[in-house]
């Protein structure tokens, strides 16, 4: 099946999908109850967009397309109220964090829909470690050769997501030393990692993308993993590496400061990408899940060493002086973060100040219903 | 000789049993996906000292407590798993629970006062069809690893009914204490006074408790032996001050829950422990059915069930859809609340200490109860299967 032609749209527009947890209030630990939220859900107009994912203790939920940070913000939060609202009814706590802290893989369930079970079929026990939560945020682009020249000059800012929207601190009950564990798990798939590099949509859809489907490995962009993936039915590129955050106003935050480095990088402020970006890029990868934003990255062009949190709070800086005022909040609230620490920071004082982690799960759930966290 | 071979046979028969209980309910589990606990049921009826009476009577003795001891761990996890918040932030679980429970209640006395029975003794059965067994619910929805919204509203709604079921027995004796002795002092000590104490001694030992682990520092690694020799200790005290260990042990369970600032990862089942003492609890409690109380009230016994399932379906079927979940979960729900058994006898078990023997009294109750306790956990673990709320098959 060829690559469908890449469909134009507004340049920058927003969406957001956020993969999300689905607790016991009795347990704390994930349970089965996508089928009836969703049961429950479809019972009224939902402020979104709501599916299954693979793991029946998963829901996914995406946002319309937005032209700002502010109007995707109101819409998140309609989004969580009638997520709260429902789960409420059935006993059920909603939650971001890239991991459920204890859950045991073993114990999910592959949710009853065709692509689910193939893949289930495929990865065997992947698929069920495959329960872990990810933020997605799609970036309009006007043609797919913009697609892949944001796609590729994004590649030095892949650690920045990594590290401001860290939150899966722990895997099964354990500290993995991680601030995203969760990337872990991505990397296990064989088509995960990074797009191949090149700038004309022509040539990644005749060439590449023809070649790989010739091999029959791949039939869509769907069995592709890569960090960064062009949607040509969107007209959109999708960064796919944050963890979910544990709020929907680090997630708005999140989708706000692509938006500003897109801008940026379209103004070609920026010497152009090149394959040899990619030599330091696993390293940086690496820097970001193990230590979030106390790690350091190699620059890919001076290849000069940088803490990360500096990188992060000078591209903030930067994007600030230049910025409309609708992004303001959202550039300001990273930079608390980075100042705070990221959600895994704060998930693993959760485990101290607690003594377990439930407690984490408790924090979480808690941190997802009101509105911003202490 | 003889003596010592009788001796022998006597001392050896409940290891014997217990052995052949848990191969039969293996191999029934295995090649008839049958609930082990039913099986163990069948086990101990047979062999109970009314029938073949190759187990000694066991009213009074080590098994018994065991049993308590196993009926304990239970009711702990059980109130372990219960969130009172959910009845709060969804009001339509707590009305469904009560009006399950009342119309089950008025029913059955119905019924009761239909087939001429005495006043007081119609009431106690219909105190006691309220509820659902605790144990063989946790039990099925343990074996099944299920979850869901059948699974979550079967053991919330049970919650609710044990403890109707408990409070208004509890009254009802008190009534009847007076009624038989004109005492009124022994009345409300055989009341009100069980029902305060044991309820306070579960709260204190679901405070104390936790407390205690976190000294010891076991509370973020595993409580589960910490939190089963204080079940144990619990229902020998409840049982010793002739207590009620059933109330004490549930709400150990609910405090230890909600007082709580870390949740502990009790082991489901407590792990080979519960396994292994559920297996006596069942086989035991069916002992203590005799086969001719169970022929003598079949009829009456098998419209109650009749009646007390059509109630519970209808009530919590009807309330299903403005509670939040479909009509078919909804009737399923009703359906999974079918056991009915070990609650009952380990009641009227203790209440022979008062000097009332109900059970000969209730034989309609016997006959329920030994036909739930075999076929109940079945409709339970059916009715979860159809929910969709079973587990995938470990592999392997």
């Amino acid at each position: 099946m060829p690559l469908e032609p890449f469909k134009p749209s507004a340049p920058l527009t927003l969406g957001v999908e956020l993969e999300l947890q689905l607790v016991s209030l009795s347990s704390l630990d994930l349970i089965e109850a996508s089928p009836d939220m969703l049961d429950l859900l479809g019972r009224k107009p939902f402020p979104g967009n709501v599916v299954p994912e693979i793991t029946e203790s998963m829901i996914e939920v995406s946002t319309d397309i937005h032209t700002g940070h502010r109007g995707l913000l109101a819409q998140l939060r309609r989004i969580r109220d009638a997520l709260v609202a429902a789960g409420d009814r059935l006993n059920v706590g909603v939650c971001g964090g890239g991991t459920h802290p204890f859950q045991q893989w073993s114990e999910r369930k592959i949710f009853a829909k065709p692509r689910f079970q193939e893949v289930s079929l495929l990865y065997g026990y992947l698929a069920k470690q495959f329960t872990i939560f990810g933020q997605h945020i799609h970036v309009g682009c006007p043609s797919g050769d913009d697609a892949l020249f944001l796609l590729h000059s994004l590649n030095r800012y892949v650690p920045h997501f990594i590290a401001l929207a860290a939150s899966s601190p722990f895997v099964q009950r354990k500290d993995t030393l991680f601030n995203s564990a969760r990337l872990n798990s991505v990397f296990a798939f064989p088509l995960s990692g990074r797009a191949p590099f090149t700038l004309s949509w022509r040539e990644f859809e005749s060439g590449y993308f023809a070649r790989m489907a010739h091999t029959g490995i791949v039939k869509s962009m769907k069995d592709f993993y890569w960090d960064i993936r062009p949607k040509p039915e969107f007209g959109t590129i999708e960064l796919r590496v944050c963890d979910t955050p544990l709020t929907v106003e680090r997630a708005a935050a999140l989708a706000g400061y692509l938006q500003g480095l897109c801008r940026w990088l379209l103004e070609r402020s920026e010497p152009p990408p090149d394959e040899d970006d990619y030599l330091v890029y696993n390293y940086n990868r690496f820097q970001a899940c193990r230590f979030g934003l106390d790690g350091t990255v190699v620059h890919p062009k001076t290849y000069e060493s940088v803490s990360l949190r500096d990188d992060v709070l000078n591209t903030l800086r930067l994007l600030m002086e230049r910025t409309a005022s609708d992004d303001a909040p959202a550039l300001s609230h990273l930079l608390q973060l980075v100042q705070a620490g990221n959600d895994a920071t704060y998930l693993r004082q959760q485990y101290q100040d607690r003594g377990g982690p439930e407690g984490m799960v408790d924090a979480a759930i808690a941190s997802f219903k009101d509105t911003g966290q202490g | 000789m003889l003596t010592t071979l009788t001796a022998l046979a006597a001392d050896l028969a409940w290891p014997m049993t217990v052995a052949l209980a848990w191969v039969v309910g293996e191999a029934g589990h295995r090649w008839a996906g049958l609930p082990r606990i039913s099986l163990y049921g069948v086990v101990g009826f047979i062999l109970g000292s009314p029938q073949l009476g190759l187990l000694p009577s066991a009213t009074f003795g080590t098994v018994m407590l065991v049993a308590n001891a196993a009926f304990g761990l239970v009711l702990f996890e059980f109130g372990y798993r219960i969130n009172l918040r959910w009845l709060r932030t969804n009001p339509w679980i707590g009305v469904t629970a009560v009006l399950e429970s009342a119309l089950t209640f008025g029913a059955v006395y119905a019924l009761a006062l239909a087939f001429d029975m005495p006043l007081l003794t119609a009431l106690l059965l219909a105190s006691l069809a309220m509820s659902t067994s605790p144990a063989a619910l946790m039990r099925v929805v343990n074996e099944q690893r299920s979850s869901g919204q059948v699974t979550e509203r079967v053991l919330h709604l049970t919650a609710v009914n044990c403890l109707l079921a408990v409070f208004s027995f509890k009254v009802i004796v008190g009534f009847w204490t007076f009624q038989t002795s004109g005492d009124i002092l022994q009345a409300i000590s055989n009341s009100v006074v069980v029902l305060a104490v044991s309820t306070g001694l579960g709260a204190a030992f679901g405070v104390g408790v936790p407390a205690l682990l976190r000294r010891l520092g076991r509370l973020s690694s595993d409580a589960t032996v910490g939190f089963a020799i204080a079940v144990i200790l619990l229902v020998a005290i409840t049982h010793t001050l002739k207590l009620s260990p059933v109330l004490a042990s549930l709400t150990f369970g609910f405090v230890a829950r909600h007082r709580r600032v870390v949740l502990n990862p009790t082991r489901r089942n407590f792990g080979a422990l519960g396994e292994l003492l559920s297996i006596v609890l069942f086989v035991f409690v069916a002992t203590t059915i005799s086969w001719q109380r169970v022929w003598a009230g079949l009829g009456l016994g098998l419209l109650l069930l009749l009646v007390r399932m059509l109630v519970k379906v209808a009530a919590v079927g009807g309330l299903a859809h403005v509670s939040g979940i479909s009509w078919r979960k909804g009737v399923l729900t009703g359906l999974a609340m079918a056991p009915m058994s070990v609650f009952v006898i380990l009641l009227l078990e203790q209440d022979r200490y008062l000097g009332i023997n109900l059970v000969d009294q209730l034989a309609p109750l016997a006959a329920a109860t030994l036909i739930l306790e075999l076929i109940g956990p079945v409709v339970t673990q059916r009715a979860l299967m159809l929910a969709g709320e079973r587990a995938e098959p470990a592999e392997g």
